[in-house]
């Protein structure tokens, strides 16, 4: 791997990898701490990493595993909420959000934020990042059984708060 | 897109039954405007995972990587160069203490040095040496033995005149 192959093509990964490491630390200096940390790894490990058959899933392992270190060092549990003060860069804001809706998307926010640990990062990577079940499994580390009944039970769950909220306002 | 359509999809969503092509189906229905009132609350949820995948690192943060992998390719470069000043020294020590050996060696007198590689050879020319050695001994012992007839007539002499002049005191 030389330079030019690292800056066009690994680095395009970043943008997934500090979503998946921010929807874990919740702090926007940690998570591009993290991201940092996991290129500054590829690059190191360059010699190697010709023999990893997805590189993507495990730039995404890593920067996991990164994560769980710093939550662990620092033993505080994951955070629930991402810091909404720090501003982020936006691609293509979200066209006509009314407010009624904006109300609506805080709440699913907090609801998806609620989840167990696992189930967030399962959604997290199948609805926001759009990776395959297989994908997943080589992320997480986890059996394609444990990824799809992870998955059912954070959708199931934030469906059935939606409803609740809907119906009784709760 | 019809509703029913949407409507199937979303069920077959909520059962994880979905495919991506069909997911990326309900995420674009969601990103339109007029989205029937029942569908609201789903709509926000699509509109949220839109909304997280828009999180995106600044522009900065290229450079900030590739100044710190330039940092590391540097940190390296300067390693192998050590490394390199490092053997080239010991080169140098080695080929110094080798040119003062040959020096030493061409320096010393050659009675210093082994004269035979053969060691037949030098075990011949030792045998000749000792021979040429041992015969000098038994010249020098043939003249030795004339020197000691020489004396041992001499005491023999010396004793038969002083036992001819103790008779001659007796008288």
């Amino acid at each position: 791997m030389d330079i030019d192959h690292f800056e066009k093509i690994v680095l395009s990964v970043k943008n997934k990898l500090f979503r998946f490491a921010l929807r874990m630390l919740g702090s926007q200096d940690d998570a591009k701490d993290v991201v940092q940390e996991v290129f500054i790894r590829v690059w190191n490990n360059r010699a190697t990493a010709g023999d990893v058959r997805n590189w993507e899933a495990w730039c995404m392992r890593m920067a996991r595993n990164l994560s769980l270190d710093r939550l662990r060092a620092s033993a505080r549990k994951p955070s629930l909420a991402i810091d909404e003060s720090i501003t982020l860069e936006q691609q293509d804001p979200t066209p006509d959000t009314s407010a009624e809706l904006s109300e609506s998307m805080t709440t699913v926010r907090e609801i998806m934020d609620a989840l167990p640990e696992k189930q967030r990062q399962v959604m997290h990577l199948r609805d926001v990042e759009g990776y395959s079940y297989q994908e997943i499994c080589e992320i997480l580390e986890l059996d394609m059984s444990q990824v799809k009944v992870n998955l059912f039970r954070a959708r199931n769950a934030v469906r059935e708060k939606m409803l609740k909220i809907d119906a009784y306002g709760l | 897109m019809d509703s029913e359509h949407i409507h199937a999809l979303l069920e077959k969503y909520w059962r994880c039954e979905t495919s991506l092509e069909e997911e990326q189906q309900l995420r674009t229905y969601f990103r339109r405007p007029d989205i029937p009132e029942s569908l609201r609350e789903t709509a926000a949820l699509f509109r949220h995972l839109d909304e997280s995948r828009n999180k995106v690192l600044d522009s900065t943060f290229d450079k900030e990587v590739m100044k710190r992998v330039s940092k590391t390719r540097t940190i390296v470069r300067k390693w192998v160069y050590n490394s390199m000043r490092i053997a080239a020294g010991i080169v140098v020590v080695v080929m110094a203490v080798w040119l003062v050996r040959v020096e030493i060696r061409q320096s010393q007198p050659v009675s210093d040095q082994d004269t035979y590689s053969d060691p037949e050879l030098a075990f011949e020319e030792t045998k000749k040496a000792l021979l040429m050695i041992s015969k000098s001994f038994n010249l020098a012992e043939q003249q030795a033995r004339k020197i000691q007839l020489f004396n041992e007539a001499q005491n023999e002499i010396r004793q038969e005149k002083s036992a001819q002049q103790e008779p001659e005191g007796h008288l």
